[in-house]
């Protein structure tokens, strides 16, 4: 039972990186009806760019950050923000970049044009972060103390760490805010006005290209933020993470239902825990089979996801 | 020299690539007033082809003593060496079964590399000696000793096996997908793609027991798959009377032999293409609500695509495996199936000629021209990227470029060309000679045309010359 407890506290953890990951795939899907193919990559790209901010000279890094488990808490804490922030603004940058570079010059070409270009994207994006890091795995000694924190409570059988608070502490107030932004504001009235009709948004007034390009920036820099909370917590990164992960991101959200932003973060609690889970009691050679084995039984039988998305006749 | 009577004689010659031939023959016999029309109408495509085909055929035998001399003695040219000429006749077999999924029947499939890895492992089980550790031996006909541990059956039994198999996993992995439309269906074949070989990669110490009423059955740490290492050695293509053997150290012969599949894949694809089933297919590409309307069977015409187009991974997969001798999964990624398809929207999409060329040049920049230019680039600056290490790099350039400038392709197929822009469109009707006015007629009154969401993804007006 213990086992299964520290399990799924593991798999919560991931679920939680993946969330942040699942909702740049649903916001771009929801309003263009792309699957953003390289969306996966960007975040690949934004945890090599926490790895250089943050990993020693030695290594090969910058060292600017020279975050370690000694570090004080609160230079600590500057420290890592600063770096999220770096990492946010770079990925959204790069992410509205890319929409405007690949993606908006097919915004009238038949639906599969885009996608196509989404994938040689993706290439591209891999390939610079070949460039960028080499082809191995590169890993940071952990910058949170392996401490139990349940302990002071007299629990010894399960732990909570540090590294796993720290990626609750920066996704959750993330999602609060990517929902605010969405149901609360001007601007996010725009962007669910143009998911529901991009023409009659136009013609309504809102500029179409601007919302499109604000959805990337906000895809992008939460895919920077993902990037940052996966260094931290499973301290390595490598070229080809993007991938593997991006496709775990997208089954998160095609499960909760694809362009609903409540379901993708409850699809992406569902595939860390499906992760963990295969992880631990099958085998992590498995692991991808069952991911995928969800994906194609969500897709096949209920396209719309668990939460619900009206899609008629794309899916 | 009327258009009328020029119309009649090709009518006379009839199609496919027998008639194609006649085409060519006809043109050259007489030349020049119908060589004139023959190029007026279209057709400089058909000689260009023809010097292409020659210069193919001959290359193999040629190469060794003329080019490669040349390359080594007066200037330095990357030419094609044996084994990449037999993997650009592999690479072309499966453009051209991609294009019947993703060009033909418009069913964008990015797990294709799942049934060539069905192929390989098919002549990987049927002709090695894998089996032998489990005591299954069954030697026919294979150019073994008598006796020999595992299976061992002729490469020319295997492929016709290897079709079956992989014509049946085509249908089977099909069958889930027929719901779904567009992106949903590329991500779910991508999903079998990297599901099937991951199931080749980690049934290789497979433990479980059964017992069904009196059936026990029991199975121990048995290797199926090989793991990581995969299956080798396999047994190259053998003739027995002539004693041709056709693996990696046999030269021109094995290049030869892959011409021959492609040159049957390409007469397949074709006499598929003209069918009945080919038309259903275009049917299906352009509007499936209205395919269906029509009386097109819908699911047996996309389960057939599915079947079909995978059957020549089937045999691309078989023989390069018997070719190579040796299967692993490691081969078998999703890169393949993104190089098959990049491949195919090269060439141009929906157009056999183009996918075929596409594999060509495509097989040949990887395989060949990057290796050479990153040598050259060593030799000078040793510093430097090696070009080859970032080949997708330079492919993922290509297909945002090739979608941004040039969706069509370089050899693009007519129709394909009016879907992609609605400029191609009015190109494609001027050369058919028909009207413009044409896209006005619509079956229902302005006011009712609202045929669900569907009606958005109707780009353009489907103008199907085969309807």
């Amino acid at each position: 039972m213990d086992a299964l407890i520290q399990v799924l506290i593991i798999g919560l953890a991931n679920g939680l990186i993946f969330a942040l990951v699942a909702l740049g795939y649903t916001l771009v899907y929801g309003i263009i009806e792309l699957i953003n193919f390289a969306h996966g990559d960007v975040f690949m790209l934004g945890s090599m760019l926490a790895y250089f901010l943050i990993a020693p000279t030695s290594a090969g890094a910058w060292g600017i950050f020279p975050i370690t488990a000694d570090t004080p808490l609160p230079l600590k804490i500057g420290q890592i923000l600063i770096v999220l922030a770096i990492c946010m603004v770079t990925m959204a940058t790069l992410n509205a970049t890319i929409e405007r570079v690949a993606y908006r010059p097919l915004r009238n070409a038949p639906k599969l044009a885009p996608l196509i270009s989404a994938i040689g994207m993706s290439y591209v994006l891999q390939n610079i972060g070949l460039v960028w890091g080499g082809a191995y795995q590169r890993t940071i000694d952990s910058v949170f103390p392996s401490t139990n924190l349940l302990e002071p409570l007299g629990i010894t059988t399960i732990a909570v760490t540090p590294a796993q608070v720290f990626v609750g502490a920066v996704t959750i107030p993330l999602l609060i805010a990517l929902s605010w932004f969405v149901s609360r504001t001007r601007q996010g009235k725009a962007m669910r006005a143009t998911a529901q009709d991009p023409d009659t948004a136009g013609l309504m007034g809102v500029d179409v290209n601007r919302t499109i390009a604000i959805t990337f920036l906000i895809g992008g820099g939460l895919a920077g933020a993902a990037g940052v909370a996966q260094l931290l917590y499973n301290n390595y990164t490598q070229y080809q993470l993007g991938f593997r992960f991006g496709l775990n991101s997208f089954t998160a959200a095609v499960l909760g239902g694809i362009g609903n932003l409540q379901g993708a973060v409850l699809g992406a609690l569902i595939i860390g825990e499906v992760n963990a889970l295969s992880d631990y009691y099958l085998s992590p050679n498995w692991t991808q089979a069952i991911v995928f084995g969800v994906l194609i039984g969500i897709l096949v039988f209920r396209p719309t996801g668990l939460l619900g998305q009206q899609l008629a006749d794309r899916a | 020299m009327t258009a009328a009577t020029d119309t009649a004689t090709t009518d006379e010659i009839g199609s496919g690539i027998g008639g194609w031939l006649g085409y060519v023959g006809h043109t050259l016999g007489s030349m020049p007033g119908q060589y004139r029309v023959g190029l007026r109408q279209h057709r400089r495509r058909t000689i260009g082809l023809t010097i292409l085909f020659v210069a193919i055929v001959l290359y193999p035998a040629v190469g060794h003593y003329v080019l490669a001399d040349f390359s080594r003695n007066v200037i330095p040219i990357p030419f094609p060496d044996d084994t990449v000429s037999t993997f650009m006749a592999i690479f072309a077999i499966m453009a051209i079964g991609l294009n019947i999924v993703a060009g033909f029947a418009g069913l964008l499939d990015l797990g294709y590399v799942a049934f060539y890895a069905i192929g390989a492992y098919t002549a990987a089980f049927l002709a090695s000696p894998h089996f032998g550790a489990l005591g299954i031996n069954l030697v026919f006909l294979g150019n073994v000793g008598p006796g020999a541990a595992g299976i061992h059956l002729p490469y020319w039994i295997i492929m016709i096996v290897a079709v079956v198999v992989v014509a049946t996993f085509g249908a089977l992995l099909g069958a889930p997908t027929l719901r779904l439309r567009g992106d949903y269906l590329a991500i779910v074949t991508l999903g079998f793609g990297e599901i099937v070989p991951l199931f080749f990669r980690n049934l290789s110490s497979v433990t479980f027991s059964l017992t069904l009423g009196p059936i026990v059955i029991n199975i121990a740490n048995a290797n199926w798959t090989g793991g990581a290492q995969g299956i080798n050695p396999i047994d190259p293509p053998f003739i027995p009377i002539l004693n041709w053997v056709f693996d990696a150290r046999s030269g021109p012969a094995a290049v030869y032999l892959g011409l021959f599949l492609l040159g049957v894949a390409i007469l397949v694809a074709r006499n598929l293409e003209r069918s009945r089933i080919g038309r259903a297919w275009g049917a299906l590409r352009e509007d499936e609500t209205a395919a269906e309307m029509m009386g097109v069977n819908t699911v047996r015409t996309k389960l057939l695509a599915f079947a079909l187009g995978a059957s020549f991974a089937g045999v691309a997969g078989s023989f390069q495996a018997s070719y190579l001798g040796a299967s692993t999964s490691d081969f078998f990624d999703f890169s393949i199936s993104i190089l098959v398809l990049i491949m195919v929207i090269l060439g141009g999409i929906g157009n056999i000629w183009g996918a075929v060329l596409g594999a060509f040049a495509l097989t040949y920049v990887d395989k060949t021209l990057l290796p050479y230019i990153g040598q050259r680039i060593g030799d000078i600056a040793p510093s430097l990227p090696n070009p080859a290490e970032y080949n997708f790099l330079i492919y993922g350039v290509i297909l945002v470029l090739m979608m941004r400038f040039r969706p069509q392709g370089f050899l693009p197929s007519r129709q394909r060309e009016a879907e992609l822009s609605v400029h191609g469109l009015q190109e494609a009707e001027q050369e058919m000679g028909i009207e413009a006015e044409v896209d006005n007629i619509s079956v229902a009154p302005p006011g009712q045309s609202e045929v669900g969401p569907g009606a958005r993804d109707v780009e353009v007006p489907g103008e199907g010359r085969d309807l």
